[in-house]
């Protein structure tokens, strides 16, 4: 599969803070990606840089083969609607819809008019008078319509109760399925995205610490439990993201497959196996690279 | 809900084949910048205006009465200016556009609102000519200085002035966004200073005189010229400023 973003060593530093370290990644076309991290990671601003809205320190994007800084012929097949996306001064959700339809060349309007009642989107209301669910539906109906070739959602359902979530995802997925592209979906909701996304990127604190298929980063680590000295055994040697003790009981997260060897030692040792799931898995990580900064213990971070 | 279910037949029929010419279009989606303030900003002065002259008059004042409140509707172009640019922008980013496509579009744009401004004032004046000042000697858009070189010419002076005051709103608007008000507040004070400086100066060297006299020499033609002159500057800067503008 070809790539269509391709980043090398990109570095983004403020005054105070770094808020991407040498990122290095490549993103296929015709793909969903689950960007995710904590508030602050460096999601919104590795996005920005993708689209030539905010400017790296050092490194290289390369989008579609050519950089996107003031290229017209690259931008034209992005969207990026963020989070708190600003709209000009007294203008409704009509406006913006009607601008977006200018500008995006494989805009499809009778899909924006479907989103429109699904989303229950007043047209004529002014923006700034719109609920925060509302007007993150103007940025889904964008992202969704632009059918843009390369479509960023950064935090898109902010505001959203479970039914309007449950929406955008369905149709993200339908869309999806009838005209592939690479969609690239920034998210905290980890569990909710989990079954969306085809491959999984987390950045915490400007660093990509995972980058892998979804099913890859599913099978890659499982929680054991049961009594501390057969875990312990079990888990000697192998890297431990996470461990908990309560008295005689302890519950360990540990990288890797098992082999029979290790299975048949867990039934002989009456241990629970469970998998992990996909946010267990970067919430553990993200605490690891935490705790590993300040504690000695045996959590190291993921990053291969 | 009832509202949703509107029609959504918006009026945008094809997609424009230039993005810039789409940014034009993009700046007149909402009518009220670009069309209605500046109308109800210069019909408001207009008719106040006329009201002060109508009362002067009616208190049996004879000479011709003259105002400087044609100029009202100039200033407003410095707030489109600094509103075009501001959350417009933003938005334009949104929309995936270069920001010399956003930049260029809204020049054009200021500059279609500005030639529509400057047609209004050109009739006014005629009216004004050919009435005698609405009968009661009073002027508001024909005042002889400007008029000097006729109406066009008048036109361009007001045109040229509008975009003027419409490419500082926008370029002290980027400065805010890009530097931070205290840059842009200290920016303002060293060309206050600059000023000042420049005024010292001629009154150390009692050139006053000298400094009238080239005004009067210019006449209005001579200074929409060196206007013109300076919103090409003002344009370059701007444009060099947003260049490096980051959301």
């Amino acid at each position: 599969m070809a790539s269509v973003i391709d980043t090398r060593d990109l570095t983004k530093k403020y005054k105070q803070s770094t808020a991407l370290d040498n990122v290095n990644l490549s993103i296929e076309e015709d793909s969903i990606y689950g960007l995710l991290g904590r508030n602050g990671a460096g999601k919104t601003t590795l996005m920005s840089i993708l689209t030539a809205q905010n400017f790296a320190t050092s490194g290289d994007v390369e989008i579609f083969g050519e950089h996107p800084y003031e290229n017209s012929r690259v931008l034209n097949r992005m969207c990026f609607v963020r989070e708190s996306q600003k709209y000009p001064e007294d203008s409704n959700a009509q406006h913006a819809l009607a601008s977006a339809r200018l500008f995006f060349p494989r805009w499809d309007q009778p899909l924006a008019e479907d989103l429109i009642d699904d989303f229950r989107l007043p047209l004529k209301t002014p923006i700034k008078k719109l609920s925060r669910g509302q007007q993150s539906a103007i940025g889904v109906i964008i992202g969704l319509a632009s059918r843009a070739e390369i479509t960023f959602f950064d935090e898109p359902y902010l505001g959203f109760d479970a039914v309007a979530r449950q929406t955008f995802y369905d149709r993200l997925i339908s869309d999806y399925a009838e005209c592939p592209r690479t969609i690239i979906l920034s998210s905290h909701l980890i569990d909710e995205v989990a079954d969306l996304i085809e491959n999984v990127i987390v950045i915490d604190r400007g660093r990509i610490i995972m980058d892998e298929s979804t099913d890859e980063a599913r099978n890659r680590a499982v929680n054991i439990a049961g009594d501390a000295e057969q875990v312990q055994r079990l888990v000697a040697g192998r890297e431990v993201v996470h461990r908990e003790t309560l008295g005689r009981v302890t519950s360990a997260t540990v990288l890797g497959r098992l082999s029979e060897t290790d299975r048949a030692f867990i039934a002989e040792a009456d241990l629970d196996l469970t998998p992990v799931s996909l946010q267990q898995l970067i919430v553990r990580t993200t605490q690891g690279a935490d705790e590993s900064q300040h504690a000695d213990t045996d959590i190291r971070s993921l990053q291969s | 809900m009832t509202t949703t279910a509107q029609s959504f037949d918006i009026q945008t029929p094809a997609r424009p084949r230039s993005r810039t010419l789409g940014v034009v279009r993009f700046q007149f989606m909402n009518t009220q910048t670009f069309v209605w303030m500046p109308v109800l900003v210069l019909g408001g002065v207009w008719l106040i205006t006329l009201l002060i002259y109508w009362i002067i008059s009616a208190s049996g004042v004879e000479g011709p009465m003259y105002s400087g409140g044609s100029q009202a509707p100039l200033w407003y172009f410095a707030v489109v200016g600094a509103q075009a640019m501001n959350r417009t922008f933003y938005f334009s980013q949104a929309m995936s556009l270069t920001r010399r496509e956003f930049y260029l579009g809204s020049l054009v744009a200021a500059g279609i609102s500005a030639v529509g401004i400057s047609v209004v004032f050109m009739f006014l004046g005629l009216v004004e000519q050919a009435t005698d000042g609405y009968g009661i000697n009073g002027y508001f858009a024909y005042l002889p200085w400007v008029w000097v070189g006729g109406p066009l010419a008048a036109g361009l002076t007001y045109f040229v002035l509008t975009m003027l005051t419409f490419i500082l709103g926008f370029w002290f608007a980027i400065v805010l966004k890009r530097f931070g008000v205290l840059i842009l507040t200290t920016a303002l004070l060293v060309i206050a200073l600059a000023l000042l400086g420049g005024a010292a100066l001629i009154s150390l060297n009692t050139a006053w005189p000298q400094v009238w006299t080239w005004f009067a020499d210019m006449q209005s033609m001579g200074l929409t010229l060196w206007a013109l002159g300076a919103c090409v500057v003002f344009a370059a800067g701007s444009y060099l400023t947003l260049r490096r503008l980051t959301v």
